[in-house]
């Protein structure tokens, strides 16, 4: 800190107590602005805000209780953090009204009237007899170097006293209290008011996901609310007039005095498949607006509305319709069953296998992959497009669900078309996909005519026994027997794979015949699904049976391996994307944010206050004549002792020595 | 200000405008016009303010340290002989593996690769100058450096142009990937390390400051063969914006300079180490004083604070516009928080207790490992608003 003991009269001070000297003091500004730091760090390392659930999985119950009572998982909101940041403003503001009447009196100060040993004390000084000395010379001298200039009379002689950089002092009030705005900006647009209203009991969040006229009245939030941030989904064609607002565990509902309409969503794509942009055309209007405002809002190009202001910040699907052929996976007809719905919709499926509900969750126009290095090629270009999805959920009664993603359109595998379906039963895994062979009309009938006749146990009793007719000298009982095999072997098959029929074998047959059954049981399997396959083939009016073409043999092993792992898809049914029609929604940041001017204000101050700080320096100068001993002393000082001050000091004695010689 | 204050450029500001200045208004004045006729139709309202506030900074910058005149003056002839062999070219792209200059010489990969190698020569110059005491030798390292920095420079403004001429959608300044700010790292740490070489009339700590250059060259060889991370992508809608061309720059303007502290803060150990043990060595006797280290630190932690400052201020209010909050406890501005908080603290530390040398010098080095992993460490470890330059 500077000392000015020796440029000025000792100012009659108060000694502060020592509590307000601590606070005051830079000690504990540090240790606090190293707090911040650590505190800040902790918040960028552990994820803030999660699920409960995942901390546990992560750091095990009682690290995760620790951690919550610490407050470590929303650091930023925690009491002893918005402490520290109180701290930092009560040291700062005490540290401030210490030292900046001392700091704005030193503006004006030129300290002319000390006494010629009080000069001849400072860090610089130079006593020497010039030859002779004019107070006119001496400060054209300064002034020529950027000094301002002050002449005192003393008794004994004169002294020329010279200021430069007096707004370096500006620099240290500047900047600590745009410390001080902008944290009383970020107080204001902060949700302290609501943290009051909770303790209070007069606010609760709302965590259910229920429609909006199920929200308690405790949840919602009126004009009343002069500060928020928060978001909604309004989908095209809609409009919306309250906003949702994160808060703790749940969010609250903002009614806006305003409504807004979204006329249009667009996303537009470069030729990469990157999105190049996010539009929406948005109306406002509000009762006191004799017009309403016809706008479109982009990333980066908000609406501002008095002190709102409205921002485009996400999209999503607004509830695009659809229509759904659900493929019962056990049945033995391939009658697949219609369901016109839409996104975010919850239909109930009753089925022979119990009662289910399909929640749809979202439809995705797009879903853009880097190309293969063939299309690449081929193509030149750098991404391709899989075409829509459809992402859904089947829950049963107990509540257990499947996560599904399945694609409408094939996408080329190792030159082979699939549909491409994924499961998963936990948010946390990837999905696992099967691929379900496309048949030559790159559809997915044969695969379900297929799977149809392998289901039906009549009909496939019928085919096989027409293939496999009772040979002579075989007895009725043995074929019976081979027959009832065969059908066995199918249900096995459907109902748990070639897996389920070596289970079966290891459990039913002895020890020592295992390898030769199985291995029996197998080829018997794979004879009776090719004859089923031949079968379809037939239907399909397929010529030249008896040489199947490379298509057709490798359509069989796909279908196959799809059949083969239908056992652990989940529910026994396969949702077909038949047509839809896209509604998309934009998603909408719509903030109130009163302190933001605030802490502009503050920032501007910050910088401005930065700058004089480190590029002004405050520099003091004195010709000091005494005309008794006809001694000229040179002294300077600067508010910071930097190497190239003695320099510079140097260089005014050189100056002044030039004009008014030594007396030799 | 300070810097005015020292000897070297108190003689300039007493001259009145000579020609050489005439020349230099004109120029910039003239290039600014330029860009703006051949530009002006891509530019919004804010732009055009950053061009005009650009070339009255470019212009006073010129005043108070000449040298970036002769630089500029290098980096425009290259640039606009890039630009007239494109247009040459029909302005098609693949005229960068045609054209004699753009393969060999200045189209940006290769201006880049220039860059890399100067740089690399620069650092090798600076530690033989600083061994065998040769002023010539010395000499020689700033001169490459100085290349170096030609040649970035020149590589930003072909690739700004080269972006255009891939697909006009694509178009944008350089700034926008983590491959393109740490060419703009390694361009500004070392124009800012040669600044204060000029001022302090000492080479001895070229060889400290380019190895941290070096570094991030070897990073950028490493992501361009190994990542492709060079490609020209376009920009993701957020980034679409004026306040890029400002944020980008004063922040790399921060990081340059406290990278700086931190070399200049281990040049000061390694000194001192040397000192202790033989006070009249050779290597203590070539390197400047170890009051002039620390007070290079200091000014160089300052002026980073000033332009992080500056950065900070602006990323809050892109942000503002962008995501609509002006702080949302992100893991990059967090992280900004951070490196502002750590050299507030190491300011006032100086000051109010009057540490001075190596305490100072090892805490500016453990700022710079705040500021790689703000830098870095963020885009690597933590994922957030800013996730836009992974690795
Ligand atoms: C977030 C909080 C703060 C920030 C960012 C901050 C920033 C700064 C900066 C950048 C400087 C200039 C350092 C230099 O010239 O090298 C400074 C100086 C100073 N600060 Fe702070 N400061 C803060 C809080 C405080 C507090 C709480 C105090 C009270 C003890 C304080 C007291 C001082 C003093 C006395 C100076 C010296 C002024 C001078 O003589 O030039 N600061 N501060």
């Amino acid at each position: 800190m500077a000392d000015l003991s020796n440029t000025s009269s000792p100012l009659p001070k108060r000694k502060p107590g020592i509590f307000i000297q601590f606070l005051g003091s830079m000690n504990l500004a540090v240790t606090l602005l190293v707090m911040l730091a650590i505190a800040s760090v902790i918040g960028t390392v552990l994820q803030q805000n999660q699920v409960f659930q995942d901390y546990i999985i992560k750091f095990g119950p009682f690290w995760t209780q620790v951690f919550n009572e610490l407050g470590l998982f929303h650091v930023y909101g925690a009491a002893w953090f918005i402490l520290v940041l109180l701290f930092l403003l009560i040291s700062t503001s005490v540290c401030v009204s210490r030292n900046g009447p001392t700091f704005l009196k030193e503006i004006r100060q030129y300290s002319e009237k000390l006494s010629l040993n009080a000069y001849k004390h400072q860090p610089h000084s130079v006593t020497y007899t010039p030859e002779s000395f004019e107070t006119e010379t001496a400060q054209s001298i300064l002034k020529q170097q950027g000094y301002k200039t002050k002449i005192h009379q003393r008794e004994d002689g004169v002294t020329v006293a010279g200021l430069k950089g007096r707004w370096n002092r500006l620099g240290y009030i500047f900047t600590h209290i745009s410390i001080i705005v902008i944290c009383i900006g970020a107080l204001f647009d902060s949700n302290l008011l609501l943290k009051y209203r909770e303790l209070t009991g007069t606010l609760a969040p709302e965590t259910r996901t229920v429609g909006l006229d199920k929200i308690p009245q405790k949840s919602w939030l009126g004009p009343e609310n002069f500060s928020f941030r928060g978001s909604v989904n309004i989908a095209e064609g809609q409009k919306s007039d309250v906003l949702f607002l994160p808060y703790e565990r749940g969010f609250l509902v903002q009614k806006l005095p305003f409504t807004i309409d979204v006329k249009d969503f667009r996303i537009e794509y470069y030729d990469t498949g990157m999105p190049k942009s996010f539009e929406s055309d948005i109306v406002l209007s509000a009762p006191d607006l004799d017009k309403p405002i016809e706008k479109t809002i982009a990333v980066n190009h908000p609406l501002f509305y008095k002190n709102y202001a409205i921002y485009q910040s996400s999209f999503g699907d607004g509830g695009s319709l659809m229509k759904l052929k659900v493929h019962p996976l056990l049945s033995p007809t391939n009658n697949p069953l219609t369901l016109n719905t839409a996104v975010d919709k919850v239909e109930p499926l009753k089925t022979p296998m119990g009662t289910y509900r399909l929640e749809l969750n979202d439809f995705k126009m797009f879903n853009i992959v880097p190309a293969s290095e063939e299309e690449k090629a081929k193509t030149g270009k750098k991404m391709h497009n899989n075409g829509p999805t459809i992402i859904f959920k089947v829950r049963n009664d107990q509540g257990k669900a499947w996560e599904y993603e399945n694609y409408m359109q094939p996408s080329l595998q190792d030159g082979r078309w699939f549909f491409m379906t994924g499961m998963r039963t936990s948010q946390a895994e990837p999905f696992r996909y099967l691929f379900i062979p496309a048949d030559q009309q790159r559809q997915k009938t044969r695969f379900f005519n297929f799977l149809a006749l392998i289901n039906n146990k009549n009909k496939s009793q019928e085919v096989l026994k027409e293939a496999f007719p009772q040979e002579k000298g075989v007895d009725d009982r043995t074929y019976q027997l081979q027959m009832r095999l065969l059908n066995q072997l199918m249900v096995l098959f459907r109902q748990k794979g070639f897996n389920g029929i070596s289970l079966f074998v290891q459990k039913n047959v002895p020890a020592k015949d295992q390898p030769k059954v199985k291995d029996y049981y197998m080829g018997q399997t794979s004879l009776a699904l090719q004859t089923l396959y031949l079968n379809v083939l037939k239907q399909e009016k397929v010529k030249e049976l008896d040489n199947i073409s490379d298509f057709n043999k490798q359509w069989f092993e796909d279908a196959i391996t799809v059949i083969n792992s239908l056992p652990n898809y989940g529910p026994p049914m396969y949702f077909e994307l038949d047509s839809f029609k896209q509604i998309e929604s934009t998603g909408l940041q719509i903030t109130k944010s009163p302190g933001k001017d605030i802490v502009y204000f503050g920032s501007a101050l910050l910088i401005i206050g930065v700058f004089f700080l480190f590029y002004v320096r405050q520099k003091r100068i004195w010709l000091a004549y005494s005309e008794k001993e006809g001694t000229l002393t040179i002294a300077g000082k600067d508010n910071k002792e930097l190497p190239e001050v003695a320099k510079e000091f140097q260089q005014i004695v050189q100056a002044v020595q030039s004009k008014m010689q030594v007396k030799s | 200000m300070s810097t005015m204050n020292s000897s070297m450029e108190m003689d300039q500001l007493k001259k009145p405008f000579s020609i050489s200045d005439i020349i230099w208004t004109v120029a910039v004045i003239a290039g600014a016009i330029y860009a703006w006729k051949s530009f002006g139709q891509l530019m919004d309202v804010y732009e055009i303010g950053i061009l005009a506030g650009a070339s009255v900074g470019l212009i006073a910058f010129g005043k108070i340290w000449p040298s970036i005149r002769t630089l500029s003056y290098a980096v425009a002839a290259l640039s606009l002989l890039a630009l007239w062999s494109y247009s040459h070219h029909g302005n098609q792209i693949s005229a960068n593996e045609q054209a004699f200059f753009l393969k060999f010489l200045i189209s940006s990969q290769s201006a880049f690769m220039w860059m890399s190698a100067l740089f690399v020569m620069a650092t090798v110059a600076y530690f033989l100058a600083l061994f065998s005491k040769s002023n010539y030798v010395g000499k020689v390292a700033s001169a490459i450096a100085w290349s170096g920095v030609a040649f970035g420079l020149v590589g930003m403004m072909v690739r700004w142009r080269e972006s255009y001429l891939i697909n006009p959608d694509y178009g944008h300044i350089p700034v926008s990937s983590l491959y393109e700010v740490f060419i703009l790292f390694a361009v500004l740490t070392t124009l800012i390390y040669l600044y204060y070489e000029q001022k302090l009339r000492t080479r001895s700590m070229g060889g400290f400051v380019m190895l941290i250059v070096s570094a991030a060259i070897g990073f950028l060889l490493w992501y361009t063969f190994d990542r492709e991370a060079h490609v020209i992508q376009p920009l993701v809608p957020a980034l679409k914006s004026y306040w890029m061309k400002i944020h980008v720059p004063a922040n790399f303007i921060g990081y340059g300079s406290f990278s700086i502290a931190a070399m200049v803060g281990l040049a000061y150990l390694v000194t001192e180490k040397f000192q202790t043990k033989n006070p009249d060595s050779q290597f203590v006797k070539s390197m400047p004083s170890l009051e002039s280290m620390d007070d290079l630190m200091y000014k160089t932690v300052a002026l980073g604070f000033a332009f992080f400052t500056i950065a900070t201020v602006l990323g809050a209010m892109w942000a503002a516009e962008a995501w609509g909050g002006y702080w949302s406890w992100d893991p990059k501005e967090t992280w900004a928080l951070i490196v502002w908080l750590n050299y507030a603290a190491w300011l006032h530390i100086r000051m109010s207790k009057g540490w001075r040398g190596r305490p100072m010098a090892m805490w500016a080095l453990v700022g710079l490992l705040v500021t790689t992993f703000a830098f870095l460490g963020v885009n690597m470890f933590l994922s957030g608003l800013h996730s836009y330059g992974e690795l």
